[in-house]
């Protein structure tokens, strides 16, 4: 476990964990609703102080659901959603294990043969 | 989409549902890997794939002909003998009695790091992405 928490985290998890703050979707919707913006220009049309947004954009990037590009003294943050459809496909490929599992399952539990 | 929810109905009692979900012999027999799991509260589990790929889980909740809850850790051991994170879940199995045997219903639901997206309103909402 401990060696397991000092590894990188998968995208997939930096992905989730993101997503999983309501401020941080709402900073998605909003850099989707405008475009490229700075922490200064979110926090404007946002209820949280730039300082707040600055962190969640940097978490985002973590995540890399968000680019930033350097603008004078701000940074431009734009949307970067191929990570968002990794980890939905993750998500697809799962409940495609399942609905096979359970059909197994099902096929396993009716077997006349079975026994225990 | 933080979660996935899949439910099937078997023609039998819970009662005969159950030691296939939580007998380790006989997830083997429907899973797609090998299991080896002691379905009790704090029990370990690990699953072998054909593949040579193995994973580790615990067991939650145990409530017998009813619910087995259990976590998948965030780590897999890869064919080669390698170490990589993969994505914690928490997978929960309920049964249900229903008019025509057992309802099956499986939700396996990200495992957010808990305490590390919300370990205070507004604030240190990045030491998970620092890990």
């Amino acid at each position: 476990m401990i060696a397991a928490r000092i590894v990188k985290k998968d995208r997939a998890d930096l992905v989730f964990t993101a997503l999983a703050d309501a401020t941080r979707r709402e900073v998605i919707r909003a850099l989707s609703r405008e475009g490229p913006s700075t922490a200064t220009g979110l926090a404007a049309s946002l209820p949280v102080t730039r300082q707040a947004v600055t962190k969640h954009l940097s978490a985002l990037a973590d995540a890399g659901l968000v680019t930033a590009t350097r603008r004078g003294r701000e940074k431009l943050y734009q949307l970067s959603p191929r990570p968002l459809t990794d980890a939905v496909s993750w998500m697809a490929d799962l409940g495609a294990r399942w609905d096979a599992r359970l059909a197994a399952l099902r096929d396993h539990v009716s077997a006349p043969r079975r026994r225990r | 989409m933080e979660s996935i929810e899949r439910e099937i109905t078997i023609p039998a009692a819970p009662a005969e549902v159950w030691p296939a979900v939580t007998h380790s012999d006989e997830i083997s027999a429907w899973f797609g890997a090998e299991a080896e799991i002691d379905a009790r509260p704090g029990g370990r589990g690990t699953f072998r794939w054909p593949d040579g790929t193995a994973r580790h889980v615990v067991v939650e909740d145990v409530e017998p002909a009813r619910r087995l809850a259990f976590r998948w850790l965030p780590f897999e051991r890869t064919a080669d003998g390698a170490i990589v994170t993969v994505p914690s879940t928490r997978v929960e199995i309920t049964l249900d009695e229903v008019a025509d045997g057992t309802r099956v219903r499986v939700v396996e639901r990200e495992a957010f790091a808990l305490g590390a997206t919300r370990v205070r309103p507004g604030g240190q909402a990045l030491a998970l992405a620092g890990a």
